[in-house]
């Protein structure tokens, strides 16, 4: 359009849309070229040819703010071949919330690939994301793109060149490989960090946790920040550092509860100490037990009736009092020691039915050997099936057909879809998904084998992941 | 397969449906038939009345069915027909070992009956299966006479129809001249109003396929933000202003009438020895999938021609009563196949009909298509408005670019080292992860004003975008 036509393409527009006769607004090549007898037939000449000058002539400025994101990167591992994209989609639409979606992604990771990122994506916040995806977690966070995410060499001097999801993998790693580096590390940036960054550092010291961490531990005890002292707390209770939480009160809480424990005695032949919860009687009661259970530390507790922590564990008795159970669990889980963690695990275990149950609060101390004892055992009676999606930093990829067969659970899950029982269905389906991201890839393939013979549809959505699962096989990185 | 013309005829809701399920029993109908090796299950394409070849299973041990044509009747004739060569020619099936995806989806989604089959024995009253084989009587033998009032009466209606478009076509000049008389600001404000009222009009007076386009000119207004409105009212109306010309110069133009009052059928189609017929290997770019006010659902399917040294887009376009459900369509955004497609008539051919399906083609990268000449990625735009410009959506492929945000959110598409400095806006929400991609190609519908991605080739390979 020439450019003179412009003004009279905005005058014209102008007229219209206020309304009337904008004929004589028109540039003069326009008018000669709409001219007609009737009025309204000008009109519409005119308004055909802004049509097409506006269609044609004219193109969209573009803002000049216009911002571009960074590339995305390019991850470590391969992605998916193109042929596995549609099992992995319909793995991940079966998947119901994004704790299940982020382990179809673990599964994918576990047998060397990473998924493509219109397919599944996590989220700035997912710190359960495969480490390989923290390049793509701090993508999204919103990191700017002019540095580099990388893995290699965290030091002092390359400090800012991580982004904060790449930097906490590679603390994670170098304090499992040289704790006493990264905890100078730590100690060093930690300190400029707000309250939150230095929260998150700190709780990073859990990982190859030992002797030598205590000093810079302690240190912290007058840390300005609450969650950063009480973070520090728990993991030099962990060391067996004994230290009284409060600060520096008259109360004495660990006192308050241990007078909440009863000591007695079992055992005809060989009398031994036993420990369990006096029976409450109030509501407050119970609420002020649950509070101090959560504030104390296992190390005080016990110290308190002279005894070490395996040894405590071993005398409590388990099913008194179900809170108190879970309370104390979960107090193992926060401030007990690395071996104390071990001696309950097993025992619940071992105890099997319910109790095994327990075991999940101590999920994120646990090494990956008891994580499969703990999953083999809810396999073999088959009374808790549901708590395998609860079993948190589970590894993929490992469960063998004989770990089905041996227990009940195969003939459950047969009996299941094969009976009438929509909720038995239903909940059997939500097995198969959990099984689908344990299970090696013959396990998966025999499983789906198995359970279509009993009845399943052999389509059916719930074998979406055991699918993807099976046609993975071949690719295992662990 | 446990099946046998008792139980197809006593599946049948009537004996109509069994008379037409008997036409299709022929093989040309069916591109694709397959049985799976160890489970009860058939499936196929049938190529039905729609664009898009209807997408049929069934499940011989319990007689489950699904297809998706977009037929009221349960089973409907594609069942029937599928079962019916099950039964009686069940070598026509390729015994394969793996469900297709979409066979896959049904059996996902549906509820078996219980282990039994449906029973039937009590259902074949007023059916006869060997009724509906019986090939139709041949029609008595018209004499001169009758032909030429047969004829007569068709000249008839085609100039009553005629005159009543023209009519139309006036009312609506009149209209259009009303609202600028009003004020477009008034207009916008209003449009649903006014074009519901005026549409009404316009099928009254037999311009069915005008009164559905202006029908949805709110919801394209609506689409655009508040100051870009009056700019889309113009190009709206100042459209309908040419159509309605061309079609007073051409009133027998094919196209023009598709565009004005009613379409072809599908045999028109495929009988007309100027339809352009292209067998190539497509791919499915992506689906536009629009729910219209006058209650259809409007399901296109953008093709890519991946042999042209140029690009050449085809749709396939299917209507169907909202009413009827959501509808799976026959194919999925990345499918490649070869085909036969033919054409309607048009100055830039884009409607096809599938004539000839001839089997899937293995995925890959598009072909590099030669850029313009002066390098304008607009340049397709312009010369398919040259030709026909009351038309809106043009397929065009973009060069290499990038997806970018404006201080609103909005996203535009932006081409890399672009001595234009064209940067195009984008319809709709688009997944933020696309802003982190290089899009060395991509392909995308051009209205003027927004662009509607449908897929793109990039940096982390085939992107569905639609």
């Amino acid at each position: 359009m020439n450019e003179l036509d412009q003004p009279g393409l905005a005058r014209l527009r102008d007229g219209w849309i206020s309304g009337g006769a904008a004929f004589e607004l028109a540039p003069v090549e326009w008018k000669e070229a709409a001219a007609a007898s009737s009025p309204d037939e000008q009109e519409r000449r005119l308004l055909a040819i802004a049509a097409q000058a506006l269609d044609v002539a004219l193109r969209p400025a573009a803002p000049k703010t216009l911002k571009r994101r960074p590339p995305l990167p390019v991850l470590a591992l391969p992605m998916l071949p193109e042929r596995l994209r549609p099992p992995l989609r319909a793995a991940l639409k079966y998947a119901a919330d994004a704790r299940l979606k982020t382990r179809v992604a673990t599964l994918v990771a576990s047998r060397g690939f990473v998924t493509h990122p219109m397919d599944w994506m996590p989220a700035a916040s997912d710190q359960a994301a495969p480490e390989v995806y923290a390049p793509w977690v701090d993508w999204q966070a919103g990191a700017d793109g002019e540095k580099h995410s990388r893995r290699e060499h965290l030091t002092a001097e390359t400090w800012d060149d991580f982004y904060p999801a790449a930097r906490r993998i590679a603390l994670v790693d170098l304090r499992r490989a040289v704790p006493a580096l990264a905890r100078t590390l730590i100690e060093t940036k930690g300190a400029r960090e707000s309250a939150e960054v230095r929260l998150a550092l700190i709780e990073l010291m859990r990982f190859g946790l030992g002797a030598d961490d205590v000093p810079f531990l302690q240190s912290l005890s007058s840390d300005r920040s609450g969650k950063v002292r009480e973070m520090a707390g728990r993991l030099l209770a962990r060391l067996g550092e004994r230290s009284y939480p409060t600060d520096g009160g008259t109360e004495d809480p660990t006192g308050e509860l241990a007078a909440l424990i009863e000591e007695g005695k079992s055992g005809f032949l060989r009398r031994r100490t036993t420990y369990a919860p006096i029976k409450l009687k109030s509501p407050a009661q119970q609420a002020r037990r649950a509070d101090l259970f959560a504030s104390c530390y296992f190390g005080d507790l016990v110290a308190r009736f002279g005894k070490t922590e395996p040894d405590f564990i071993g005398a409590w008795q388990f099913g008194v009092d179900d809170n108190a159970d879970r309370f104390l669990v979960l107090m193992v889980s926060v401030s007990g020691s690395d071996a104390a963690v071990a001696c309950l695990a097993d025992m619940l275990v071992a105890e099997g039915g319910k109790l095994t149950l327990l075991v999940l609060q101590l999920m994120l101390r646990l090494d990956s050997g008891r994580k499969r004892l703990l999953i083999r055992q809810i396999l073999n009676d088959a009374q808790n099936l549901h708590a395998l999606s609860l079993v948190e930093g589970a590894e993929a990829g490992w469960l063998q057909w004989g770990d089905l067969a041996n227990g009940k659970t195969l003939s459950a899950l047969r009996s299941a879809v094969s009976g009438d029982n929509d909720v038995m269905k239903r909940s059997a389906e939500q097995y198969l998904e959990a099984i689908g991201f344990l299970a090696t890839a013959a396990t998966a393939e025999k499983l789906i084998g198995d359970v279509a013979a009993a009845g399943l549809p052999p389509a059916s959505p719930s074998l979406s992941l055991l699918r993807l699962n099976a046609a993975l096989a071949g690719n295992t990185t662990k | 397969m446990q099946l046998d013309l008792k139980t197809i005829e006593a599946l049948a809701p009537d004996q109509a449906s069994l008379g037409a399920a008997a036409k299709l029993t022929k093989r040309s109908n069916w591109p694709r038939l397959e049985a799976h090796e160890q489970l009860p299950l058939i499936w196929g394409e049938c190529q039905g009345s729609g664009s898009n070849p209807y997408r049929v299973a069934f499940d011989t041990s319990d007689h489950g069915y699904k297809c998706t044509c977009p037929s009221r009747k349960f089973p409907c004739k594609h069942i029937l027909a599928l079962a019916w060569i099950g039964a009686t020619a069940a070598d026509s099936f390729a015994r394969v070992d793996q469900t297709p995806d979409w066979v896959n989806d049904w059996l996902g989604r549906r509820r078996k009956p219980g282990q039994s089959p449906t029973p039937v024995a009590a259902s074949s009253e007023g059916k006869s299966i060997d009724e509906a084989s019986r090939p139709a009587e041949s029609a008595p033998v018209e004499d001169a006479a009758a032909a030429e009032r047969r004829e007569a009466a068709q000249r008839k209606r085609a100039e009553d129809t005629r005159s009543a478009v023209s009519a139309a076509l006036d009312e609506l000049d009149q209209w259009i001249a009303d609202q600028l008389r009003l004020g477009l600001a008034g207009f916008v404000d209003a449009s649903s109003e006014r074009c519901r009222r005026i549409a009404a009009r316009l099928v009254d007076l037999k311009a069915t396929a005008l009164a559905g386009r202006i029908d949805e000119l709110p919801a394209r207004l609506m689409a655009l933000r508040g100051e870009e409105r009056p700019d889309a009212a113009i190009r709206e109306l100042g459209k309908l202003v040419l159509l309605a010309k061309a079609w007073r110069t051409a009133p027998d133009d094919a196209e023009l009438k598709r565009l004005v009052s009613t379409s072809e059928t599908r045999d028109q189609i495929l009988a007309n020895p100027d339809a352009v017929q292209v067998e190539s290997d497509w791919e499915v770019l992506g689906e536009k999938i629009e729910t219209r006010r006058d209650g259809l659902v409007s399901h296109a399917t953008w093709l890519l021609d991946l042999k042209s040294p140029t690009p050449r887009f085809a749709v396939l376009l299917d209507f169907f009563p909202a009413s009827a459900g959501r509808r799976s369509g026959a194919f999925a955004p990345g499918d490649r196949f070869k085909a036969r497609l033919v054409f309607y008539p048009s100055r830039h051919p884009l409607r096809a009909l599938v004539a000839e399906w001839l089997g899937d083609v293995a995925p890959g990268s598009w072909p590099s298509f030669a850029p313009d000449a002066a390098g304008d990625p607009l340049a397709a735009y312009a010369a398919f408005q040259d030709g026909a410009p009351w038309l809106s959506d043009c397929p065009i492929i973009l060069p290499a670019g990038a997806i970018a945000q404006d201080e609103k959110d909005g996203t535009w598409w932006q081409a890399v080292n672009d001595p234009h400095g064209i940067a195009l806006p984008v319809a709709g929400s688009v997944d933020p992860t696309l802003l982190g991609l290089d899009l060395t190609a991509t392909a995308a519908l051009w209205n003027g004003a927004r662009l509607e991605l449908l897929a793109s080739q990039s940096n982390m390979g085939r992107l569905d975008l639609s």
